[in-house]
């Protein structure tokens, strides 16, 4: 019985490690699919970069020569990477840069404060506030864009930097963000630091900040993103090329009459890059956070 | 020191009050990167012949310009000069937002306009000129000479000749059976219900088959937009995307010179002959609109400079626009770019639209068949209700509803507005 035995198991065994086998075939394939479905437009991006003539660009597009260049030039980056003259690209790219910097920089820091103050602060109806914050997530920026030009305007703000950097400081989703990270972190950390002497505002920057890289990662990149392709907002309320941004720069390639594709590839590839980075900086806190979010429910 | 110091401090005073004295006109305008190139350096030679004048441009892209515009308008920061859309002219002279140009404008310059230039920039309660142009557009019928001699289809030689609508479906059906041709013709669906562009090309269709969007007198749609002629004309439509003769909106705008040029034929505006031309070279054919109806018909209407009536210097702006319209510079790029002339000594200059020139036959339509759209303040929501309607028609929707629903929300806006006074008057 037990001789007959063996052999089915190891047959099962068997079974199984093939089972297993083909499921990760399955599994490779699909990934494999996802990737080419994702990567493909962004080495189309990247192909039509190279190619100098928007008509052949046109018409290469929908046939597999959108994805071949057989003489790659870069003379649409040249001419989206000067800094002086009408179409300043490389100076848009900079403002991009320098709105995004300091978005990023002063959202972290007011955030991450009013999330730790709805955590840990002790002010009365804290709760309130923060259902107040939650609430305040719902409403789409677009209902509140043109109340907001208004007011910008009113205060002598435009086209400026600020304009584009102080209403987006501070936002619902982020202070919730930080707020659930650091109501997380033991109870004992704050008191024994309270015990310790030490101030509400070091607890926060020494102990507590420290400790919430996932969190700062997490709304660095996707404040990050949301700064960088601020699009409507900036053509509003900027009027000349002091302040303006490289998505609004890259909408003059989508002209009335025609498209010029060269250049709109070559600048949106640029424009890839910083975002590209920040998430390369990043994603290792990135994706801990999200997978700490998903275990801790 | 603290001399050379105070000397330094009087003259930057004085500077900076030199500086101030000049008076700063700010120009709106949209564009791709060469016109945008282009006005900056109008801008500079301006400045360079007025050194009392500083010339600020405000770009905003096509796309969002109307937006821009809006925040402008609830901002209290309308520019000195604006380019405005053509059939939006009516809306923002009744809303009060332009100024009468010709007292402004150079004499030779107005003199210079064609018939339709004028038209597209005048409003009809009026009849005053509010904008001008150099330009002005058209919709032409592109055709694949190899396609239609392969079918034996007659080239029509002018407008007058063009192809009945018997012709033109019958056509259609034979090219939808020849080998190579994918599409029987692409109506640019492509460019989405964002863009003007189903009223700008599918409007005069309408208009040849006998109806229009709006009636012009009494300014109701019920009655006109749903009326039996743009019925058949709009069921006429929908049969060719249902047989699918019509490139898809997925398809994008490139299938008439695509490799293996899928499209045989192309409604498309005057912009299109230089990246189709480019392509194809001689294959290409460029015909009149086809008479749908009792008579022909073609769009007209293009971005055309307006002087706002918040201008503090409204006679500064205006010399400003008539040295932009005269410069030369402009006037070369607007031609490498294919521009549509909308004054005579351009069209003159422009070999493309002069007689015997490949798209003569666009510039012979605005003289014979140019009908402009609906000049009326109402004019937002009749070319987003048209909009809608066609869309949802060419999606397999119930042609006389959502002609009656685009003509009833039509009219039901004009009369929320009182009729938009004195519109309601002209009867």
């Amino acid at each position: 019985m037990s001789d007959l035995a063996i052999p089915t198991l190891q047959t099962e065994a068997r079974r199984e490690r093939s089972a297993i086998g083909s499921l990760r075939l399955v599994q490779t394939a699909c990934i494999l699919v996802i990737a080419l479905v994702i990567v493909s437009p962004l080495f189309m991006l990247l192909i039509a970069s190279l190619k100098d003539d928007r008509f052949q660009i046109l018409a290469d597009m929908g046939s597999f020569r959108a994805f071949w260049v057989s003489n790659p030039r870069l003379s649409n980056f040249a001419e989206v990477s000067n800094l002086s003259g009408e179409l300043a690209f490389g100076r848009y790219l900079l403002n991009s840069l320098f709105i995004l910097g300091c978005t990023v920089g002063a959202g972290l820091i007011v955030n991450s404060m009013a999330g730790f103050v709805l955590a840990w602060g002790t002010l009365r109806g804290r709760a309130l506030v923060l259902s107040l914050v939650i609430a305040l997530y719902v409403i789409p920026q677009e209902s509140i864009i043109m109340p907001l030009v208004i007011m910008v305007s009113r205060a002598g703000m435009t086209d400026t930097f600020a304009v584009q950097i102080v209403p987006w400081v501070a936002s619902p989703l982020y202070i919730f963000l930080f707020y659930q990270f650091f109501a997380q972190l033991p109870k004992e950390l704050f008191e024994a630091a309270e015990m310790d002497g030490a101030s509400v505002f070091r607890i926060y920057r020494s102990i507590f900040l420290p400790l919430s890289l996932p969190a700062l990662a997490t709304v660095s990149i996707l404040m990050g993103i949301e700064s960088w392709n601020q699009y409507l907002w900036p053509i509003l309320v900027t009027q000349t090329d002091y302040a303006r941004p490289i998505a609004v720069a890259i909408a003059t390639f989508f002209g009335q009459d025609s498209i010029y594709w060269d250049r709109a590839m070559a600048a949106s590839v640029l424009m890839m890059i910083p975002i590209l980075a920040l998430y390369l900086a990043f994603q290792r806190w990135f994706v801990s956070s999200f997978v700490g979010s998903a275990v801790k429910g | 020191m603290g001399n050379r110091l105070l000397s330094f401090l009087m003259a930057s005073v004085a500077l900076g009050g030199l500086a101030e004295a000049k008076t700063v006109i700010h120009v709106m305008h949209q564009g791709d990167p060469g016109w945008v190139s282009t006005y900056g350096e109008v801008a500079k030679r301006f400045e360079a012949a007025n050194p009392d004048v500083d010339i600020e441009l405000i770009y905003a892209p096509h796309d969002a310009y109307n937006e821009k515009f809006s925040a402008a308008v609830m901002s209290k920061q309308l520019p000195d000069v604006m380019e405005l859309d053509a059939p939006f002219l009516a809306n923002y002279v009744w809303s009060g937002y332009l100024q009468p140009i010709k007292p402004l404008i150079d004499q030779d310059i107005l003199d210079d306009m064609t018939e339709s230039n004028v038209a597209q920039g005048t409003y009809p309660v009026d009849k005053e000129l509010y904008a001008v142009g150099l330009t002005d557009s058209s919709v032409v019928l592109y055709g694949n000479r190899k396609y239609l001699e392969a079918i034996g289809a007659r080239i029509p030689k002018g407008v007058d000749d063009a192809w009945t609508r018997e012709e033109f479906e019958g056509y259609l059906e034979k090219l939808s059976k020849l080998e190579g041709v994918k599409w029987p013709i692409d109506t640019f669906r492509g460019y989405g219900i964002k863009t003007e562009w189903i009223t700008y090309a599918y409007g005069p269709i309408l208009q040849s088959a006998g109806c229009d969007l709006i009636d012009r007198k009494t300014w109701k749609s019920v009655g006109t937009l749903d009326s039996d002629p743009c019925v058949d004309a709009l069921t006429m439509m929908q049969k060719w995307v249902k047989n699918g003769w019509v490139v898809p909106q997925s398809s994008g705008t490139n299938q008439f010179f695509a490799e293996g040029h899928p499209a045989a034929l192309a409604l498309g505006g005057h912009w299109f002959y230089a990246e189709a031309a480019a392509s194809m070279k001689d294959d290409i054919v460029v015909m009149p609109l086809p008479k749908f109806g009792p008579k022909g018909a073609s769009p007209n209407g293009t971005w055309i400079w307006g002087i706002t009536t918040a201008s503090e210097h409204p006679e500064i702006a205006g010399k400003f626009v008539s040295f932009m319209l005269k410069d030369k510079a402009l006037r070369n790029y607007a031609k490498e770019d294919s521009a549509y002339p909308g004054l005579k000594s351009f069209a003159a200059d422009s070999p493309l639209y002069a007689n015997g020139g490949p798209m003569a036959v666009a510039f012979e339509q605005a003289s014979k068949t140019a009908i402009a759209r609906p000049p009326h303040p109402a004019y937002p929501i009749i070319t987003s209700a048209f909009m809608g309607a066609v869309d949802e028609i060419f999606n397999g929707g119930d042609v006389k509803a959502a002609l009656t629903a685009a003509a009833e929300k039509i009219d039901e806006d004009i009369e929320e507005n009182d009729g938009y006074p004195p519109f309601d008057e002209q009867q």
